[in-house]
């Protein structure tokens, strides 16, 4: 097994030795011991082909200890409530309105123990996935956020997670846990970020949970930069006439790996899920989607897109996969890519996995497609060509975060754009 | 101004232009009239120099140069404005943002400062008002979901913020109602004057009814066939093109 | 799916007789024994027994692969004979009329032209039947014209030093589990020599026959189109049905010079299997072509048959301004899996490929398509357009599309879409609405969804194609 294992390994006893709560010492063997049981993935390894994990065995990593301060991402005057999260440790949240309770793994009475039992056992029980295990087996805090039935929020609960300078070489396994109630409504930012330039591995799993009629804006936005590794999932659950919109974005980091399973499990639930991934540098960024149709009369619609820049590499895998008896599916994914560089590098995979015949199912994948008639227009009006490209550039990812419906999420992420975009073109934004 | 010299271009092998000649003085108006598929929006692409058309004999002069030699934003620079018949949707970039850098770059090459952001929107909203667009059509992406209409009218007001000494007008009238219609040969009107020309290419002789033109032209099969005055586009919309396949075998 | 659809359509596999011959067959077992037995059978030189052998020790080191979306017994290469042969091909015939009558029947039969006077008469015909090749028709006309087309085992005789240079050039022994036990075993197949500038008077064709219970076909085919030649080339394959599953696994190498040609269509309709899945082939096969400079190498493969199918024609665009092409359309009932697609690898300047495959799955069947394109460094301007289609019949199959796309160039283009549509049972009332039988409506469906494709193929086969279609659906969907 592999490097990172001896260190961890290591870790996860200490862990082990520090508890009294023997469920959850249970919960984690069995996550180590599937941890350690799976081969380390090489370039023959299907789901990693294309994502090598060099950058991850040469540290020896330690587990984070709760640790100082660090500030994260502030959205100005967008009103809100906001729970920051220091290396993996709830330091603060904002009061929260009747409807929504958090509850802590690291506080938990005897009660809140039970219901965690159950709750972490319902879901990704027979996981097998590589991070997601390692989370299962290092896991220190989980957050349950749960939105009452009915309850529908004015305002957006902002998950703020901040790696901070005293996180050089540890490891942060953390667990969001959101439960959305029947009829309740949401939106749920979810930020990384870091303070630190020591490199650092953080290992993040997100939970959904969408009850019937439940709807939930999602965002999921990997701002850190540096010397980070990102490896983490988010899973979701739809029940009936559930709504899931969800928009992601990585740049940034030596290696960012995302994995995100969605699954229909009611009729008539919805989802968009969009995306962005920006590398340059050396940096490496990998999202592998997953869409399990497993009941009738769902929807599905994805766009991702990505500019990869330097020596940079992207990579995508969008899986759709229709269930037997997912009839009358509508399953739609787009995936476009650019690169700006003769060394930049892009793989990308759409799949499609079809085991049900009255429905309706494509995916389109683009690479260095640019546009030419956009670009006579713009030299026509005397823009110089170098500019032009920069300005279509940003204008192929800036066409998601237009389309986003939290004007203060595009107003935080489109700076961020520009800059990465900036050289020499006129982006300042007007009007 | 503008002189034209038996120009012939292709695309992806198919010949479209075969031998055609213009000449533009400053301060006229020339109408440029002719069946579908003639080559008229092919003689705006190949002026402005859009890539895949090649030019393969003949010459245009603009001001003295030889527009061929020009990259395409350099002939806008120096002053060559192209309203497209199909303006390009560009979603992602704000209307606003490509004006501020097409006016930026146009200024820069005349040696002009640019605006600051603050002057510009000013003026960018005045000539909003002239062309009769309402201002959020600035924060809209580049013509994204605009109606035909309100493409051309937007283009006319990049006309107006640019200011070129030669605008080549590519069917700007069509798909236009009355009131646009009027709204756009104001536009074009205002911009008359005695330095600037203007190639205006049209189906509809009721525009020339407002942008009084100095010379009509029928562009057929690649050439202009004939030329004359006013009084040839009325007669242009009595005939028909049929006539053409008879005097020009 | 609805009964409706399922009670227009029961057939049986009509290649599916056996041709009575004595056959002289080596008893099944591999070892280095049996590979020099072959090697003595077809009184090769030393450098090609060397050859199979160091194939058959690399093999030996190999492990069977298992990425396919396929799911299968995995052979016992112990329990499978290597080699057999009609007695009658013992001693070699000197030409096509010492040849054994039943031999030559058995393709008439399948509808396959084996006299030069024929309708046919535009088609150049090598048959091959279990492990040895029984006649090579036009030769003599293909002569004239400078093109050599014989068997493989002929060319090795003949023509040894355009065979050491190629075999393996494109396919290298190793390069996987099924290419390297071919190379160590591989029993006949056709060659094929377009010398410079020749344009080949004729379509040149293989039909591959097996007849013989529990042996595998393990033929190798190598066509090399010299500069500027142009040839167009068909393979067809059928064999009986049986109720144990039997192994081709074949190996086709393709080399277009400079500025070369070549079309190679393939109708395959090896024996599917029953209605429960029981027996059918497994093919596994190799293709692959090496495009230099503006050479231009095109696929079209139109798969009915076979068990198990793992099989993706592929183009090395190595030249500049080179073109690759693939059409297939795959199509798949009952129990047939087939896991099917090709690999355009682009390593030249301003090179292109075009990938157009509509797979069509009926019953209890599993049908994919998996694709790479790879655009590497030097790919400057290079271009790539992939189109997938689906098409269900049933509830019960299933339509998959795994494309893999790799880019290294910033100036290539690619472009890749894939849809799953279905044949409903709307659809089918209408057509009986307006009168026209469902058997010929699914058929008409389906020929349309397969268009772009069988335009690709050769005229005289494009109509063979669209009829075996019809006779596979007849007996398919449901
Ligand atoms: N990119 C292209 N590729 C192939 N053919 C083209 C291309 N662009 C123009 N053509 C052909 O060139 C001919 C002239 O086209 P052009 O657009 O210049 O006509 P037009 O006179 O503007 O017609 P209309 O009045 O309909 O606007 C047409 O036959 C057109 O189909
Ligand atoms: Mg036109």
């Amino acid at each position: 097994m592999a490097v990172v294992s001896m260190q961890a390994q290591n870790a996860h006893q200490q862990l082990q030795a520090a508890t009294d709560w023997n469920w959850l010492s249970n919960w984690r063997a069995l996550g180590w011991e599937r941890f350690s049981n799976t081969p380390w993935p090489t370039r023959k390894t299907e789901d990693w082909k294309y994502t090598p994990l060099r950058s991850l065995t040469n540290t020896d990593w330690q587990l984070a200890a709760p640790s100082g301060d660090a500030q994260g991402v502030d959205f100005d005057d967008w009103s809100r409530m906001t729970l920051t999260l220091v290396d993996g440790q709830l330091v603060d949240h904002d009061a929260l309105p009747e409807g929504v309770s958090v509850r802590l793994l690291s506080k938990a009475d005897a009660q809140t123990r039970g219901d965690f039992e159950q709750r972490l056992s319902r879901t990704l029980a027979g996981e097998r996935q590589l991070f997601n295990v390692f989370n299962q087996a290092m896991l220190t805090e989980a957050v349950w956020i749960e939105i009452a039935p009915g309850t529908v929020l004015d305002k957006p609960l902002h998950l703020n997670q901040v790696i901070s300078s005293a996180a050089t070489e540890r490891v942060i396994p953390v667990r969001v846990l959101v439960d959305v109630g029947d009829r309740a409504e949401a939106t749920l930012v979810e930020t990384f970020s870091n303070d630190a330039s020591g490199a650092v591995f953080i290992n993040p799993v997100t939970e959904l949970q969408l009850a019937a009629n439940a709807r939930l804006r999602h965002y999921h936005l990997l701002l850190e930069e540096g010397d980070v590794r990102h490896l983490g999932s988010v899973h979701a659950s739809l029940g009936g006439y559930a709504n899931l919109d969800s928009f992601h974005m990585a740049l940034g980091g030596t290696l960012k790996r995302k994995d995100l399973v969605v699954e229909h499990n009611g009729s008539g639930a919805e989802l968009t899920l969009n995306g962005v991934y920006l590398p340059r540098g050396q940096e490496h960024i990998d999202y592998h989607t997953t869409l399990e149709h497993c009941v009738p009369h769902c929807t599905s619609s994805e766009v991702f897109r990505g500019i990869v820049a330097d020596r940079a590499k992207a990579v995508f895998n969008g899986r759709i996969h229709i269930h037997k008896d997912a009839q009358k599916t509508l399953a739609e994914l787009s995936n476009k890519n650019l690169l700006t560089s003769h060394q930049a590098e892009v793989d990308t995979k759409p799949e499609l996995e079809i085991y049900a015949d009255d429905v309706k199912c494509a995916h389109g994948a683009t690479v260095a497609q640019r546009d030419d008639s956009a670009l006579f227009y713009f030299l026509a009006r005397g823009i110089r060509r170098e500019e032009a490209e920069v300005m279509l550039n940003f204008a192929f990812i800036n066409e998601l975060l237009d389309g986003l419906a939290d004007a203060p999420v595009r107003d935080l992420l489109q700076p961020l754009l520009r800059e990465r975009f900036a050289q020499g073109a006129a982006l300042e934004p007007l009007a | 101004m503008l002189k034209i010299d038996n120009l012939a271009a292709q695309v992806e092998d198919k010949v479209i232009l075969r031998g055609l000649n213009l000449d533009v003085k400053a301060g006229e108006v020339h109408a440029i009239m002719g069946p579908n598929g003639a080559g008229k929006s092919t003689l705006g692409h190949v002026l402005a120099g859009r890539a895949g058309y090649e030019v393969t004999g003949g010459s245009a002069d603009f001001d003295g140069q030889s527009l061929f030699d020009l990259e395409p934003e350099e002939r806008a620079q120096a002053g060559l404005f192209l309203a497209f018949q199909y303006p390009v949707e560009i979603p992602g970039v704000s209307n606003m943002e490509f004006l501020k850098a097409s006016v930026d770059a146009v200024r820069a090459s005349r040696g002009q400062e640019a605006l600051s952001s603050m002057d510009f929107i000013k003026l960018a909203r005045e000539k909003c008002q002239a062309v009769d667009l309402p201002q959020d059509f600035l924060k809209r992406g580049v013509n994204e979901g605009f109606s035909g209409g309100e493409k051309k009218r937007n283009e006319l007001l990049q006309m107006m913020l640019l200011e070129p000494k030669l605008c080549i007008l590519d069917e700007t009238d069509s798909g236009l109602d009355i009131d646009a219609l009027q709204v756009v040969a104001n536009g074009v009107n205002a911009l008359r004057s005695p330095d600037r020309a203007m190639i205006v290419v049209t189906h509809y002789q009721r525009l020339l009814d407002y942008i009084v033109p100095d010379y009509v032209h029928v562009l057929a099969k690649g050439k202009i066939v004939k030329s004359g005055g006013r009084e040839l586009a009325l007669e242009l919309e009595k005939q028909g093109y049929g006539w053409i396949d008879e005097e020009v075998a | 799916m609805s009964e409706n659809i399922d009670q227009y359509l029961k057939s049986e596999y009509a290649a599916g007789w056996t041709t009575d011959v004595e056959s002289l067959t080596i008893p099944p077992g591999l070892n280095e024994d049996v590979i020099r037995l072959i090697s003595a059978k077809k009184q090769e030189p030393e450098w090609m027994l060397e050859w199979r052998l160091q194939a058959f020790r690399a093999w030996l080191e190999m492990e069977e692969p298992n990425w396919a979306h396929v799911k299968y017994a995995k052979p016992d290469f112990q329990s499978l004979s290597y080699y057999s042969s009609p007695k009658s091909m013992e001693e070699r015939p000197k030409s096509l009329d010492e040849v054994d009558p039943e031999l030559l029947r058995t393709y008439e039969k399948l509808g396959i032209p084996v006299h030069e006077q024929e309708v046919l008469a535009g088609v150049a015909v090598d048959m091959v039947f279990d492990s040895v090749s029984v006649g090579t028709t036009f030769r003599e006309k293909l002569k004239d014209a400078g093109v050599i087309f014989c068997s493989i085992s002929e060319a090795i005789q003949e023509y040894p030093e355009l065979v050491k240079k190629y075999l393996g050039s494109v396919v290298p022994q190793k390069d996987n589990f099924y290419a390297a036990l071919n190379s160590a075993v591989f029993s006949d197949g056709s060659f094929v020599y377009i010398p410079k500038g020749v344009r080949c008077p004729m379509e040149l064709s293989t039909y591959f026959r097996i007849n013989e219970a529990k042996t595998g076909q393990f033929e190798r085919t190598l066509l090399i189109a010299d500069e500027g030649s142009h040839v167009s080339y068909l393979e067809g394959c059928t064999a009986p049905m049986r109720d144990e599953n039997q192994l081709h696994a074949a190996v086709v190498e393709l080399v277009a010079l400079d500025d070369a040609e070549i079309k190679y269509s393939t109708v395959q309709n090896w024996y599917p299997g029953n209605e429960e899945g029981e027996g059918g082939i497994f093919n596994f096969v190799t293709k692959r072509g090496m495009a230099h400079n503006r050479s231009k190498i095109s696929w079209t493969q139109v798969e009915t048959g076979s068990a198990v199918t793992w099989k993706y024609p592929s183009c090395i665009l190595k030249g500049d301004d080179s073109i690759g092409e693939f059409y297939s359309v795959a199509l798949t009932s009952n129990y047939q899996q087939a896991d099917t697609g090709t690999k355009m690898i682009h390593l030249g300047k301003n090179t292109r490929s075009t990938i157009i495959a509509k797979g069509i799955s009926a019953k209890r069947s599993e049908n994919a398509y998996r694709g790479l394109v790879r655009m590497n460094p030097g790919a400057e301007g290079a271009r790539n357009y992939t189109q997938c289609d689906s098409l269900l019949i049933g509830d019960q199959c299933g339509a998959h599309t795994f494309p893999y796309i790799e880019s290294k160039n910033p100036t290539a283009v690619i472009e890749h879409e894939a849809t799953t549509s279905k044949v409903s049972d709307d659809q089918l009332f209408l057509c009986q609405q307006r009168g026209i039988d469902p058997e010929k409506a699914v058929s008409m469906i389906v020929n349309g969804f397969c268009k772009e494709v069988f335009k690709e193929l050769p005229m005289e086969f494009a109509v063979e194609a669209g009829k075996l279609l019809e006779v596979s659906l007849e007996g398919a969907v449901g």
